[in-house]
């Protein structure tokens, strides 16, 4: 059965971030040298596909909706990664009239990745660290 | 248990035809990564996210009809487990002989596009509705180039009488030389590579599904699961059967009578032509949607016809 937590599948999801984070985060799959997919990841364009949901950006009041569509469709289990310090403390944003963050409001975060923005090698660290957490929700669902 | 049975379960359809499939997508990606300066996935990455899709939850949405969502990626899936059954493969197994074969290649090569059409359909969302119009539009500007190829193969073997079985097709190539290296298929043969691309959807033509950025992964979205696992196993079929009509219809060389070595050179040849798909995959972006279909419109149907006029030349003699 372990075999399977070798597959993960990431959704990624922008919840008003600045991009910063977003940039990042498709280096660390696309560009060389930054590789996530030797981990077997793969970005799906379907939360219904994925099990680790990557997440960026301050809740903004506007996203905060398609934010709990996602979470309601990822199938179990699944585990949460917040990417950036937005969604982990909202960051310079924090007391906005616009954000309805941060992201453990909504769900239980799994990992957190800190940093404005995070290095790849973080990020890559960061899911390397879900994929335990992942494995450790399928034992426990058995 | 009868030979028929074996080949339609195990070699070199059913169990085989399954796992080799899966094997050569991840070697596709493993090829992409590395010409990105990457290391890549595992050979066995597919397998082992069909085997995790199988163990994940199925969610049916609840506007989509259900029996139909559930049932339609069995279309592809069983249309393609049948044609592996069917198709000969060059020197390593004698397929089903028929004399009109071509004409079933043709109709069955159309069920996996069929299968995500019916199931983007039924699955009751708007990005599977958009992609499911763009995935139709795509199958008939690649189709008719086909049916071209075909005939135009189909008229060389049989000397201006059309010949549709794919073992007498073989056997001419066998003694007269492969089409790979006859002048006048040349165009046809360019033509079926852009249309081996279109069918798999691989870039340049990544425009129904798996393009994030315009239309998330298209009739795919609303699956999850054993059904998702079953389009995932389809598409992976569809190469393999596009990869032996390619040795059917331009390079079924065989190296000797010898059963094992033409198997293996039967894989090398399959490797040879996934090296080519890799190589578009990674230097290529996609075409935006009519881009794509005009290119498909314009180009690998002319030089189809191109083929077809230099055949019909060839056959009165003139060239």
């Amino acid at each position: 059965m372990s075999i399977i937590t070798r597959s993960p599948f990431l959704f990624r999801i922008n919840t008003g971030s600045c991009n910063g984070c977003d940039v990042e985060l498709a280096t660390t799959a696309m560009i060389p040298r930054y590789d996530v997919e030797r981990l077997g990841c793969r970005y799906t364009g379907s939360p219904k596909h994925a099990d680790i949901l990557l997440v960026t950006g301050p809740i903004t009041a506007r996203s905060k909706s398609y934010l709990v569509e996602v979470l309601d469709e990822l199938p179990n289990p699944f585990v949460v990664v917040a990417v950036g310090t937005c969604p982990t403390s909202c960051g310079i944003f924090r007391d906005s009239y616009a954000i309805e963050g941060p992201l453990d409001k909504y769900v239980q975060v799994d990992v957190n990745v800190p940093g404005c923005p995070p290095r790849p090698q973080a990020i890559i660290d960061g899911v390397a660290k879900a994929l335990e957490i992942w494995k450790q929700k399928i034992r426990n669902q058995k | 248990m009868s030979a028929n049975i074996i080949n339609f379960l195990i070699f070199p359809g059913g169990v085989f035809a399954v796992l080799f499939a899966l094997i050569l997508v991840s070697l596709e990606r493993i090829l992409v990564a590395r010409l990105q300066g990457r290391i890549g996935p595992v050979f066995y990455q597919n397998i082992i996210d069909i085997v995790k899709l199988f163990n994940k939850e199925t969610l049916i949405p609840k506007d989509a009809k259900d029996f139909v969502f559930k049932f339609a990626p069995l279309f592809g899936f069983s249309g393609m487990l049948v044609l592996i059954y069917f198709l000969p493969i060059p020197g390593v197994y004698s397929g089903v002989k028929g004399d009109y074969d071509l004409i079933i290649l043709i109709y069955f090569l159309a069920l996996p596009a069929i299968s995500y059409i019916i199931g983007g359909g039924a699955s009751s969302s708007p990005y599977a509705a958009i992609s499911v119009s763009r995935e139709l539009k795509l199958m008939l500007a690649y189709e008719s180039a086909f049916i071209i190829i075909a005939i135009t193969i189909a008229l060389y073997v049989g000397d201006g009488k059309g010949v549709f079985s794919l073992k007498k097709i073989i056997d001419y190539q066998l003694q007269h030389g492969a089409f790979l290296f006859d002048w006048k298929m040349w165009p046809a043969f360019v033509a079926f590579l852009i249309v081996l691309l279109a069918a798999l959807e691989k870039p340049p033509f990544e425009i129904a599904h798996h393009n994030d950025a315009d239309i998330m992964d298209g009739y795919l979205i609303e699956y999850s699961g054993a059904p998702l696992a079953l389009f995932e196993i389809t598409s992976a079929l569809k190469l393999l059967v596009l990869s032996i009509v390619f040795q059917i219809f331009f390079w079924p060389s065989t190296l000797s009578g010898d059963l094992f070595i033409n198997f293996l050179w039967f894989i090398l040849k399959t490797i040879i032509l996934l090296g080519f798909i890799g190589i578009t995959h990674a230097t290529f972006a996609s075409y935006r949607a009519d881009q794509g279909f005009k290119f498909l419109l314009k180009v690998p149907l002319v030089l189809a016809i191109i083929s077809l006029i230099l055949v019909l030349l060839s056959i009165k003699g003139l060239i």
